[in-house]
């Protein structure tokens, strides 16, 4: 035989290394076509019997594409028990033919039994399995188990899942008491000190049998529905109660999660209301010491503009929108100040980060107050500094009226 | 059986015109055509009937020879210097000479009682004529090509380039082909080392034939390094040529093609067209973008479609992956196969869409969409995504303006399916890596094939990957 170049011997070689480096460096490597896969798109986590219920749903590729059968539903899903989530999640595969894959998990759902056990175990699993993605929100099912929610058709949306992700990103947006929150935002403050988690409510109204059928979507009025509703409020990782719409939104205001909203107003001399539109806010959280106790200043800045005036006012007079300015904001301090108080004594968990606000000012102090934060934060004072105001008021001045101006 | 001392003419023409007979024999096409002048001396004109313009021949030897010499005190010197009407001729004493240069179209004249003969060089054959370029074509700019006759071609270059200092040499290579290969440079501007050696090279090369600039381009590149990228760009486009001797590079006409080789090139030469330098700077700088795009397309979107879809499917929004899923349903091979069935088909597809008559081609076409576009999709054996994953790839390759280049990156390619397939995301990443090195290590003609970009030079940015104006392009000229 030849004699064999030495650079070819070096070339072959190097493309011979490469080939073992690149196949002893590939780490986790898994190699899945993808009608192999059952894409998660919700979880839910019932407690039943001291054991967990865990209810997955799944698309059917299939009816994805344009020409499906329209018999089948496009959403699958399945539920098992057992002690662990990972296990009931391991034991559903013996009911289905495609390997779970988590990665596109949108929506994780506890029930209230879970949440009042505690969500930090059944969380264990999601933070460290290296295929879920840690962008996914989390809801608390009020006065439903997650398995009737992730079995029910939704209307407007083929996936259910789907449906439900989108409302509460879109009503997170343009209505502040929905607060949608996500893993990472409960994993911090899950660590943090002076914080305590909350979790939207996510409730089925109307005939859930008929729900999980798919004649609930056959005419234009639903047999049921869901719906965000109310904030449920824990204590580290146990939930202890909801609040209603109007604190719900004392909480969306002070942690800064509005983009844009609406708030409702008493008018002037009459039991009509009318509508603010928000349109930016922001929230300042001062925390100050007063004789050597903590006290809490908010600086709260809206911008509006002043939409379905029921009034009977004369908006051509500048003075006419001081006025609605001034009540605006007054009903403005008025339901924060509410929710700021219920929170405080009927909960006494400090969900608003005030305690997160004192350890970062006084973080000496804080050590102090630290152990027995949530008695301290039952009686902290708060004072609400409103900046309000009222920019537009859309595209018609005055109420529609027949002699408009001639009253007042 | 060619003695290695060269047969010299002899006074008795018979004895010559025997020994031409029997080194060319008797072919069909040698016409020996035998004259008796006014002074009774025979003398004989050979050529290749079909590579002499007989016109020029009748006008310009014949009919002096017969009509108008002396009838006494004749010699082949002063028939040569009155009576044959043609600019060059050159005396040949031996045979082979005057046989190599009767073949490329030259009159061998012979008189009794010379012991030398004449060679008028009077070529002319059929040529195509300057056409529009059929390869690479642009929108605005000079719209001629080079043809397949060398001295046509090297005139188009000189009538663009009209200074002194432009200098051609020409080489005759293949031993059978006699191939006329000529060297056309700016001397000052282009490196006198590279000529050199390039010279050197051309007269060391021993081969039966030069057909194509394809040969010399492998039989030239030096070190035998191994690469499927082009080292040496090619046009038939005479201002590009010229815009490339400007540069300070080495244009190699080959007799006979129309495909002019210019040394060095470099890769960013592959990615520039033309038309770059036809249009407005802004528009010309995003076209290339957009072919750095397709460059990559072409070579990455099979291999990115089969990592994601196998390895990374976390990586794809979800609407996304649903609706890829969705199609992929029911499809009975690894996106690897399928995507490797697609290719193949649609190369299969080009390739008999190059080779078939003109006719035919478009039979190729409709059966080409039906069948890979439509049937397939439908008959469930491949997902509708491959289809235009495949489609892509296609258009983006039909981008690049260097057809040399676009082969290249259609067989990389595959090379990139294949690491794909195997490791993902990782094995692109890989596969990019093991390029990158390998087009920075390759040289072309001793120049960095990545040049201005790797090593980086700034002052060749302004035509590297943008086009700057001209206000900012460097000059050349100034160097030298």
């Amino acid at each position: 035989m030849k004699c064999i170049s030495v650079k070819t011997v070096k070339y072959v070689s190097f493309f011979i290394l490469c080939f073992i480096f690149a196949a002893l460096l590939s780490s986790c490597w898994s190699r899945m076509e993808l009608n192999d896969l059952s894409v998660i798109l919700a979880l839910g986590i019932d407690t039943v019997d001291d054991e967990y219920e865990v209810t997955v749903q799944v698309v059917d590729p299939s009816q994805m594409s344009k020409n499906r059968a329209s018999d089948r539903s496009p959403a699958i899903s399945f539920s098992e028990r057992a002690s662990t989530v990972f296990e009931a999640v391991r034991k559903i595969t013996t009911k289905t033919s495609r390997k779970l894959y988590f990665s596109h998990l949108r929506l994780l759902l506890f029930d209230e039994k879970t949440a009042a056990k505690g969500i930090k175990d059944p969380l264990e699993l999601l933070f460290r399995d290296h295929e879920v993605r840690p962008d996914f929100f989390i809801a608390v099912a009020r006065n439903v188990t997650t398995k009737d929610i992730l079995t029910f058709v939704t209307p407007t949306e083929v996936l259910p899942a789907m449906d439900l992700d989108k409302s509460l990103k879109i009503s997170e947006k343009a209505w502040a008491p929905t607060a949608a929150i996500n893993v990472v935002d409960i994993l911090q403050i899950l660590m943090k000190d002076g914080m305590e988690p909350v979790l939207t409510g996510l409730t089925l109204i109307g005939d859930r049998e008929k729900g999980k059928k798919s004649d609930n979507v056959k005419q234009p009025l639903s047999l049921a529905e869901y719906q965000y509703l109310g904030l449920g409020v824990f204590r580290e990782e146990r939930l202890l109660g909801w609040l209603n719409e109007s604190n719900s939104k004392a909480y969306s205001y002070i942690t800064n999660r509005v983009t844009s909203t609406i708030a409702t107003a008493k008018c002037p001399q009459s039991k009509k209301d009318f509508v603010i539109e928000v349109t930016n806010t922001h929230t300042k959280i001062i925390p100050l010491l007063k004789e050597n106790k903590p006290f809490i200043q908010l600086l709260i800045h809206v911008e509006g503009t002043a939409d379905e005036i029921q009034c009977t006012i004369n908006m051509k007079q500048s003075a006419s929108l001081q006025e609605l300015e001034k009540i605006g904001s007054a009903s403005f301090e008025n339901i924060l100040m509410e929710g700021v108080k219920k929170v405080q004594n009927s909960y006494g968990v400090d969900i608003f980060g005030f305690g997160e606000a004192f350890h970062r000012k006084y973080p000496k102090l804080w050590k102090d107050w630290k152990e027995d934060w949530n008695d301290t934060f039952k009686q902290l004072p708060v004072e609400i500094i409103m900046d309000f105001h009222l920019n537009k008021v859309g595209k018609i001045l005055s109420p529609i009226d027949k002699e408009p101006g001639k009253k007042e | 059986m060619k003695p290695n001392q060269e047969i010299e003419f002899s006074n008795a023409l018979e004895q010559n015109i025997d020994l031409i007979h029997y080194f060319m024999g008797k072919s069909s096409d040698v016409i020996v055509r035998e004259l008796l002048l006014p002074c009774k001396l025979r003398c004989v004109l050979f050529y290749l009937d079909g590579m002499v313009d007989k016109q020029a021949l009748q006008d310009n030897v014949v009919t002096p020879l017969l009509e108008r010499s002396p009838e006494n005190n004749v010699s082949i010197h002063s028939l040569e210097e009155r009576f044959i009407n043609v600019s060059e001729v050159a005396k040949v004493q031996s045979i082979e000479t005057a046989l190599d240069q009767m073949i490329s179209g030259g009159v061998l004249f012979l008189m009794d009682k010379a012991n030398y003969g004449l060679i008028i060089p009077l070529p002319g054959w059929e040529d195509r004529g300057i056409t529009e370029s059929q390869t690479q074509t642009t929108v605005r700019g000079p719209q001629n090509s080079f043809t397949e006759t060398l001295r046509t071609n090297t005139t188009q270059v000189r009538r663009i380039v009209k200074d002194t200092r432009v200098r051609i040499s020409t080489v005759k290579v293949g031993k059978l082909t006699k191939t006329d290969i000529a060297i056309m440079y700016i001397k000052g501007l282009a490196d006198e080392d590279l000529i050199k050696q390039l010279h050197e090279r051309l007269q060391s090369i021993s081969v039966d034939r030069i057909l194509e600039g394809e040969y010399l381009e492998e039989l030239l590149s030096k070190n035998k390094q191994w690469t499927l990228f082009p080292t040496s760009f090619n046009s038939d486009r005479p201002d590009s040529i010229a815009a490339g001797i400007l540069e300070g590079k080495i244009a190699l006409f080959v007799d006979g093609t129309p495909f002019v080789l210019l040394v060095p090139s470099f890769f960013t030469d592959f990615i520039q067209s033309a038309d770059d330098y036809y249009q407005p700077y802004i528009y010309s700088s995003a076209i290339r973008i957009l072919r750095y795009i397709s460059l990559f397309i072409c070579m990455l979107a099979p291999s990115v479609y089969i990592a994601l879809t196998t390895y990374h499917q976390d990586m794809l929004p979800t609407q996304l992956l649903l609706s890829l899923a969705a199609q992929r349903e029911g499809v009975p091979f690894p996106a690897f196969v399928e995507a490797l069935i697609m290719e193949i088909a649609f190369e299969i597809l080009r390739e008999a869409g190059l080779r078939m008559p003109r006719t035919i081609g478009q039979a190729v076409s409709i059966v080409g969409t039906i069948v890979i576009g439509q049937a397939a999709v439908e008959a469930g054996i491949v997902s509708a995504v491959m289809v235009i994953v495949v489609a892509i790839t296609a258009i983006s390759s039909f981008v690049l303006p260097a057809y040399t280049m676009s082969l290249t990156t259609r067989l990389i390619r595959f090379g990139f399916m294949g690491f794909a397939a195997m490791f993902g995301a990782y094995g692109l990443t890989i596969g990019i890596l093991i390029l990158v090195v390998h087009l920075c290590s390759l040289q072309s003609y001793g120049f960095p094939y990545m040049s201005p970009i790797a090593p980086y030079l700034q002052g060749e940015q302004s035509d590297a990957i943008l086009r700057f104006p001209y206000r900012n392009l460097r000059k050349k000229e100034s160097r030298s």
